[in-house]
């Protein structure tokens, strides 16, 4: 019992001192920090080819289609370019517009975009927590009965 | 003592299972999504032409058919013309002529109907066809414009009548705001949008802009009044939009 409770000891004091080596071996190290964005520019003309310079423009993210996420105006070339925030994958939308001309166009961005539009079913948290619930269910049925039998 | 807990837990997984299919709702939300139709500011408050005539409108009237809402992913591009591949997909079944100068001024779009169980979603194509009326003010063409003309102290009281009949397929709605978000026991909208200037033109915008450079003016309406026939090309003319959008239009 002494020896085992002195092993335990053992293991979470090594345990303790991996963790906080590295950060002593690296503590005058350089760091750098970086994140990866991708631009997407737009650039908006008639149909004539003419640049629709100084359009106004409205970003709308996948999560909040009704709230423009983002404005602004088109340069003299018609060009307008933004990040969009990586964690919200989906079609983002961009609309501009200029003298009572408009048009919009949709920019898948992450995997699995998902645009707007739903239907009904569960959710999978739902299916999940279903699927537990009968197991449980049948398990402890069957756990009750045999109990009894016994 | 376990016997207990073990009818407890049975118990709580049938209350916890009863909840869990509640909030799957068994089926889909839905909500209203109404369809309106807008002459804007050009038919409720007049303007002028682009060869200087000053115009003024009693009644427009428009008979449209088969209008129906999607949801589409992707969204459809007007622009590639192609057939809308909706998701899901709701309309009217009726056929309906408005008068798209109903109302003063300041008067809002005419609503043309609803559909009271509309799945909820993002509603972002739309599909209208316009066609002949058969009966009503407006029986036997597919718009009837009536209304008065002024230039130089020369009056002259119209009547427009317009046959072809039109299909239009558009994308989203571009406008001040976004529509035909629907969410659930809420009310959202759609509109038809029609812009006369692309007939008539329209004085404040220069006149070699696409827009006048396309538009027939009121000058052969007025000749028309002396017998002379109009030649409307309504698939050039591009009358049916979506605020500010295009859509794809084929008129015969």
């Amino acid at each position: 019992m002494c020896i085992k409770r002195k092993l335990i000891t053992g293991l979470i004091f090594t345990l303790a001192l991996c963790l906080v080596l590295p950060m002593q071996v690296y503590a005058h190290g350089a760091r750098i920090e970086y994140t990866s964005s991708t631009e997407i520019e737009i650039v908006a003309k008639y149909d004539t080819g003419e640049p629709m310079g100084g359009a106004q423009v409205m970003v709308y993210a996948p999560d909040d289609p009704s709230t423009p996420w983002l404005t602004g105006v088109c340069d003299d070339e018609g060009r307008f370019t933004f990040v969009p925030d990586s964690t919200k994958s989906g079609t983002w939308d961009v609309q501009v517009r200029q003298a009572g001309h408009g048009d919009m166009a949709h920019i898948p961005v992450g995997e699995g975009a998902v645009v707007a539009g739903s239907s009904g079913g569960y959710s999978v948290l739902q299916i999940v927590l279903m699927a537990v619930c009968v197991v449980w269910g049948i398990a402890g049925t069957a756990l009750y009965f045999s109990r009894r039998r016994a | 003592m376990v016997k207990t807990s073990l009818i407890l837990g049975i118990a709580i997984l049938v209350v916890v299972g009863t909840v869990l299919i509640g909030c799957g709702g068994g089926g889909t939300e839905t909500g209203t999504l109404q369809f309106y139709a807008n002459g804007e500011d050009f038919v409720r408050q007049g303007f002028v032409s682009k060869d200087g005539w000053s115009i003024s409108f009693d009644h427009v009237y428009i008979t449209l058919a088969d209008v129906t809402a999607y949801q589409t992913d992707p969204p459809y591009d007007p622009h590639s013309g192609g057939a809308i591949q909706p998701d899901v997909e709701i309309g009217l079944d009726d056929v309906y002529t408005v008068d798209l100068a109903e109302g003063g001024e300041d008067a809002p779009p005419i609503l043309v109907g609803e559909v009271q169980d509309a799945e909820v979603g993002h509603y972002n194509a739309i599909y209208w066809e316009m066609v002949r009326a058969s009966s009503g003010p407006a029986a036997g063409h597919s718009i009837v414009i009536i209304g008065t003309a002024e230039k130089g102290g020369q009056v002259v009281d119209f009547t427009i009548s317009i046959d072809e009949e039109c299909r239009y397929s558009c994308g989203e709605y571009v406008g001040d705001e976004r529509k035909g978000i629907l969410q659930g026991d809420s009310i959202a909208d759609l509109e038809m949008t029609f812009h006369f200037d692309h007939i008539f033109g329209d004085a404040d915008t220069p006149l070699d802009d696409d827009l006048n450079l396309g538009a027939i003016g009121f000058e052969p309406f007025a000749d028309a009044a002396e017998g002379e026939p109009v030649d409307i090309n309504m698939t050039e003319l591009h009358l049916g939009h979506v605020g500010e959008g295009h859509c794809y239009c084929l008129c015969e």
